[in-house]
């Protein structure tokens, strides 16, 4: 009888340890595992994702687990990566989601579509992809479905980094973390860039005011002809090849600015704005 | 492969060079001992190959568009005088397509342009060809890859159907094949195939000599080869904070190993990532500059220093495993993910060592009966590979 008792504990636990796992395939019923759980860490995940693993590592991938699930003739690919931080995670998903479409409540941001989901959540970003027998048909509701049960056992951030709601939104069309060499300039290291109908804002959070006036100072010897700006504590504009009219500013440690604008005095005008919305 | 005819062309520097040169005086980059044409204000000089039977007159540092984040940085490349740009369905969703085609805008009729897709049958990869030819915004792909293949069993004849039919419709000019891994068989049998025109495969300074064997059998039966992963080091694992990871990022290394893919006469391009304008500059040095001696010894260098983290596999071990590891093995299985990528085919066979073998943990011991005539730290290794695999 006590055998029985204990037998009884440990199946429950497990079950319950299972239904906690993220990577679940029983949070629709019908659907089952269909192979053993996949893991990649940096070393090899060009196995599973060939040359596309390097958008994984920019972005600071730590590792990925994965599963299979299978349902009739569907199949349901869950992958979740850990990444280095918080703002890495939404940057993964921020690079991968369809610009076109509207971001989901889920985490930090989702995007759902007929067969493939994503969202981040804290450190992570999970991915979801059902390959059906027919490619047309709609999986919109097993996706969600999957994605809310992922979320609500992930832990961490479900707020987007904060810098994102900096930018003025008129005429937005889209935001995104750049891991590195923001405006394709390696002293802008990592920031968040903004997307308008015309032209791109950028922000980089430097470590100190010191470091950011340094690398201003930098910037501002790099563009040949720069004129000094009336834009927070410091700023200049320039025009340059390739990046046209440009006013780039510092305020405290955040360096910001606008690019790809006809000429530097819209550039100064639209840096004016997104300056007083930086705290 | 044709012979460069053209190493001796430059561009003028036009508009571009006072931004060459701007960009250079951040000297963010590691910064080898040889001026870059850029630092000097000289024009640019552009080294061509003509990729195998294509036709087509590729300079030989191309451009990978992978992780590029400004298009600005596609645009300038393109002006100096790049001529090859690679990107793939699955790079960000095709976000980096619809990127890399608006930057290159006009420019893209004077430019080769690839493009691939890792779709499993006919119907999702032409479906995959149409969606990539409206992101990159064009009529039609210079070079369309088959993504990622790993063996020959991966690429079915539908895969090439769909690749002869897109020809046929005029959607893409040539037919190539992706390889990361795998790739000693691969191309022998890809060059025997005779269907395809084109491989990108990874290769660099310290992979397996038999890879260098196997581009060549591609290379004389006509195929293009594309060279990426160039300046990988042949060593992933160690990351920036690692103390090794300065010295390995050390000065004019990463230039002197995309200059030895450049160099290599069955490479006809190569496809670096590129993020910033000072990479651009950088990369560019390898066109102007021949692979030299004083390259040799940097490499060499670079060698020495992943010397202690390497298996040559020479089957040379001092000594034996007290506890009946057999070490030269593991180590191999080792080097096959960290050295060559193929971590499924290393854990494999470390799998299949008998439980006792699989149970040993080296770090249970306190001195290693097993020494390398090659300066392997073997007892590191084995504990990197039981905590890899097991």
């Amino acid at each position: 009888m006590k055998a029985a008792g204990l037998l009884l504990t440990v199946l429950f636990a497990a079950g319950l340890a299972r239904a906690q796992e993220p990577l679940n395939c029983h949070f629709v019923p019908g659907w089952e595992q269909s192979e053993p759980k996949r893991q990649y860490v940096a070393d090899n995940l060009s196995d599973y994702k060939d040359g596309g693993a390097e958008g994984y590592l920019v972005y600071g991938f730590v590792r990925m687990t994965g599963v299979t699930c299978k349902s009739g003739e569907d199949t349901l690919a869950i992958d979740i990566s850990e990444m280095n931080d918080a703002d890495s995670a939404y940057g993964m998903f921020a690079a991968n989601r369809d610009p076109s479409l509207p971001i989901a409540a889920i985490g930090m941001g989702g995007q759902m579509q007929p067969q493939s989901a994503s969202f981040a959540k804290g450190k992570y970003y999970v991915e979801l992809v059902v390959t059906a027998a027919n490619p047309n048909s709609d999986r919109t509701a097993v996706l969600q479905a999957f994605a809310a049960g992922i979320e609500g056992r992930l832990e961490g951030r479900v707020t987007a980094p904060e810098a994102l709601a900096w930018f003025p939104k008129e005429n937005l069309i889209s935001t995104r973390l750049v891991p590195e060499s923001v405006l394709g300039l390696r002293l802008l290291k990592r920031g968040y860039v903004a997307k308008y109908k015309q032209g791109q804002a950028f922000i980089v959070i430097e470590a100190s005011p010191e470091s950011a006036a340094e690398v201003l100072k930098k910037l501002r010897e790099h563009f040949d002809g720069a004129s000094p700006a009336a834009v927070g504590d410091e700023a200049f504009q320039v025009k340059a090849p390739y990046l046209d009219g440009i006013c780039i500013f510092r305020k405290g440690r955040t360096l910001a600015g606008y690019a790809n604008l006809p000429d530097p005095g819209q550039a100064a005008a639209q840096a004016a704005q997104l300056v007083a919305r930086i705290p | 492969m044709i012979p460069n005819t053209s190493r001796r062309e430059f561009l003028s520097a036009g508009l571009m060079l006072p931004v060459a040169g701007a960009s250079s005086r951040m000297g963010l980059w590691p910064v080898s001992s040889e001026p870059s044409a850029a630092d000097t204000g000289a024009p640019v000089k552009l080294d061509y190959k003509i990729l195998g039977r294509t036709g087509l007159k590729v300079t030989t540092l191309g451009f990978g568009c992978m992780i590029t984040s400004d298009p600005s940085v596609i645009e300038r490349a393109a002006d100096i005088g790049i001529n090859y740009f690679d990107t793939a369905r699955g790079y960000q969703h095709g976000n980096n397509e619809r990127m890399v085609g608006a930057a290159l805008g006009p420019k893209r009729k004077h430019v080769v342009l690839s493009t691939k897709s890792g779709a499993q049958d006919k119907d999702g990869l032409l479906k995959d060809l149409d969606t990539s030819l409206h992101e990159l915004n064009t009529d039609y792909v210079d070079i369309w890859y088959l993504h990622g293949k790993g063996s020959p069993a991966e690429i079915r004849d539908d895969m090439i159907e769909a690749q002869q039919l897109a020809k046929k419709q005029g959607k893409i000019r040539f037919a190539g094949v992706s390889t990361h891994g795998g790739q000693q068989q691969l191309l022998p049998w890809l060059a025997q195939k005779g269907v395809f025109d084109v491989v990108l495969a990874a290769y660099n300074f310290s992979m397996d000599p038999g890879i260098e064997q196997a581009i060549a059998v591609a290379a004389k039966a006509g195929m293009g080869v594309v060279g990426m992963k160039v300046m990988a080091g042949g060593f992933r694992s160690i990351k920036p904070g690692d103390p090794l990871y300065k010295k390995l990022q050390q000065d004019g290394a990463l230039l002197a190993a995309l200059k030895w893919v450049i160099n290599k006469p069955n490479v006809a391009t190569t496809i670096p990532s590129m993020t910033d304008m000072d990479q651009l500059d950088e990369n560019l040095k390898a066109m102007a500059h021949p692979f030299s001696t004083s390259d040799e010894k940097l490499l060499a260098a670079r060698l020495e220093l992943i010397r202690p983290l390497y298996c040559r596999m020479c089957g040379q071990c001092d000594g034996a495993c007290q506890k009946g590891l057999p070490v030269a093995d593991v180590l191999r299985f080792l080097t096959y993910a960290d050295g060559y990528g193929q971590f499924a085919l290393g854990r494999e066979r470390f799998l299949e060592l008998t439980s006792e073998q699989a149970a040993v943990r080296c770090g249970d011991c306190a001195e290693c009966t097993v020494n390398c005539p090659h300066g392997v730290h073997v007892s590191d290794r084995m504990a990197r590979a039981q905590e890899l695999f097991a």
